[in-house]
């Protein structure tokens, strides 16, 4: 059995009387440890996939099951239970709450996790340091780079060991050597942790390092063989 | 060292980053909760004024000069200082009619400071001892005793008044040395504004001409109805008797100064009840708002584990601290404002009777949870609108 089995998935959008089909009769299976990248351009759905991959909007129609578990089945708050400790997200912009510092920014999922805080505290400080901004733990989100943004977004995704991280964009407005570190990052995640990386990109150099590569184009997906 | 995290620190972090609207919340609330309280106190005190003064005056009815009705309510409800004053006769008249049992009367004389007495302006009355039911049952309590000739005793306030607050001092009443024997407990009538003398008193008062009390005047009557009777219809049975009369019954007495309080205390309820209304509204507007600037905010909690209670928890939690402080900072302001008011203003000044710590504590506990509680109306629609929405919608909302 797949990890996550996305079986003939849509999502249609109304904007008044008109509605748009932004994911089409989708379906993926997607293994424990695999590295997907999906590629697609501007308004393809690819952003729509990875959402309702993660459980943070529904498809119109069709099942998203995770380990056996349809996600579009369940109440709110067996949902939030299954962003908190399942998924770790990176969003294409800026995520960090601004009224918290880098630190705390880190360990907010925590928060909201049956786990509690526990030792998020010392952990926060290693992915801060792994991301290489230990020394901006104490600062906001204001006195950042963008780059910056993105790591302290990268600790935030990793602090609550989830299985499967989806990231929008994730390098997107990186330097190259920065864009390399992060790429590395991931890898020697899925490769230790076997943690599972689905991520969307507009840069097919890095789409082409993963180990799978999909495309979306006008809401359908076509899996292209590497 | 890193202090605790908590829901409650989200909550204090979105209030800390607009002061300014935080305050202006915070002090709408305070003005509610200052007003709600304000309200309270002054209706419990009007309640509780009128009906101590009428139920411990003891008397099923009150009898007075014709056209008098009013001075004395002011006396009695108002602690006002007003002299009225009928023939001595009529207090056997009174007697005389079906279904009375008890009767006893009081002089009233008012000082004036310099000219006949060295205490400020105040009423003494003089009273029975022998058939008096009215100021007995608080002389016994306090002295223990009868008062003698030359001796007095004084009402609650009167003590502060005439700055004894002590016995065994002498004053000078209408030319003659009284020696004040004690103060009288808290009647929470006009009688705590009053000095107390045996109508023994009286001749030697009427000597030294310093009053313009006439022999064989009095100033009221007090009945009491035998069992069975109705006092309505006695007291309408005395004023058809004795045309010099007015005769008011227990649940008679204050009735006019009733309707006009009353009439106070249905316009402050009302006006409460329009800023309660205000403040829902104006509470909605902000929340509103912040809904609308954090939905982005609200979004990314989501989207990483918040479930839709935890964004319930933190905009309560917000709301609670704005709904405390507001009702905190409206307790003081409003006991402050009642307690001035009550100094200030005479309607509120009249008023014989106080709250006690209960009650204000309780008018105060009421407040505190009304401004909270309507901090808590205002919010709920735009709290609800927001904890629906789904993440990737509420990111995207901006």
């Amino acid at each position: 059995m797949s990890q996550i089995e996305i079986a003939d998935i849509s999502k249609t959008y109304a904007i008044g009387d008109i509605s748009i089909n932004a994911v089409d009769n989708v379906s993926l299976k997607i293994d424990k440890g695999d590295f997907v990248s999906i590629v697609g351009h501007s308004g393809s759905g690819k952003t729509t996939l990875l959402s309702i991959i993660g459980g943070i909007i529904g498809p119109t129609s069709g099942s998203v099951v995770y380990d056996g578990m349809d996600i579009c089945s369940l109440n709110d708050d067996k949902l939030s239970e299954y962003r908190s400790e399942k998924i770790g997200f990176m969003f294409q912009f800026a995520s960090l709450l601004p009224i918290l510092t880098v630190k705390e920014n880190v360990i907010l999922p925590g928060l909201f996790s049956k786990k509690g805080l526990g030792d998020n505290i010392k952990k926060a400080e290693q992915y801060l340091d792994m991301v290489g901004i230990g020394d901006k733990a104490d600062a906001y989100p204001s006195q950042l780079s963008g780059g910056q943004q993105r790591r302290v977004a990268i600790a935030r995704a990793l602090i609550n060991n989830p299985e499967v991280i989806l990231a929008d964009e994730p390098t997107g407005d990186l330097d190259e050597e920065t864009e390399a570190e992060i790429m590395d990052l991931f890898k020697r995640l899925n490769r230790e942790k076997r943690v599972t990386f689905i991520f969307i990109t507009h840069n097919l150099d890095l789409a082409r390092q993963a180990q799978r590569q999909v495309q979306m184009k006008n809401g359908l997906l076509n899996e292209v063989l590497l | 060292m890193f202090r605790e995290f908590t829901l409650f620190t989200l909550a204090l972090r979105n209030l800390r980053r607009k002061p300014f609207r935080t305050g202006v919340l915070i002090i709408a609330i305070g003005l509610l909760v200052a007003s709600i309280l304000f309200v309270l106190s002054f209706v419990r005190r009007v309640d509780s004024s009128i009906k101590t003064a009428s139920d411990r005056l003891g008397a099923d009815l009150l009898i007075v000069p014709t056209g008098s009705r009013g001075a004395a309510e002011d006396v009695l409800l108002e602690n006002k200082v007003k002299t009225f004053f009928m023939d001595k006769s009529i207090v056997d008249r009174v007697k005389n009619i079906e279904g009375i049992s008890d009767v006893t009367y009081q002089t009233y004389l008012v000082t004036i400071v310099g000219s006949c007495c060295d205490v400020p302006e105040t009423l003494v009355i003089a009273f029975n001892q022998d058939t008096d039911f009215v100021i007995k049952p608080w002389l016994s309590k306090e002295l223990g005793r009868r008062l003698n000739k030359g001796e007095a005793i004084v009402g609650h306030e009167s003590a502060f008044n005439i700055k004894i607050g002590l016995t065994e001092v002498d004053s000078v009443l209408f030319g003659n040395m009284f020696k004040m024997v004690g103060v009288l407990d808290k009647t929470g009538t006009g009688l705590d504004t009053a000095i107390f003398i045996d109508e023994e008193n009286i001749e030697d008062i009427m000597k030294k001409g310093k009053s313009d009390l006439k022999p064989g005047q009095i100033s009221a009557i007090f009945a009491r109805v035998e069992k069975g009777y109705d006092p309505y219809l006695v007291a309408g049975e005395v004023e058809d008797t004795i045309v010099e009369t007015d005769t008011m019954s227990r649940r008679d007495i204050g009735k006019d100064l009733i309707n006009t309080l009353r009439d106070f205390s249905r316009i402050f309820s009302m006006t409460v009840m329009l800023a309660s209304i205000l403040s829902v509204f104006l509470v909605w507007t902000v929340f509103s708002a912040i809904a609308n600037e954090r939905s982005r905010e609200v979004g990314i909690m989501r989207a990483i584990g918040a479930k839709e209670s935890h964004i319930v928890k933190i905009y309560f939690l917000e709301v609670l601290v704005i709904g405390s402080i507001g009702g905190i900072v409206g307790i003081i302001s409003g006991t402050t404002f009642s307690f001035f008011a009550a100094k200030s203003f005479m309607i509120l000044k009249d008023l014989s009777s106080d709250l006690t710590v209960l009650e204000r504590s309780s008018i105060s506990v009421v407040s505190f949870l009304s401004g909270t509680g309507i901090c808590m109306v205002g919010a709920l629609l735009p709290i609800n609108r927001i904890k629906k929405m789904e993440p990737l919608l509420a990111i995207k909302e901006e």
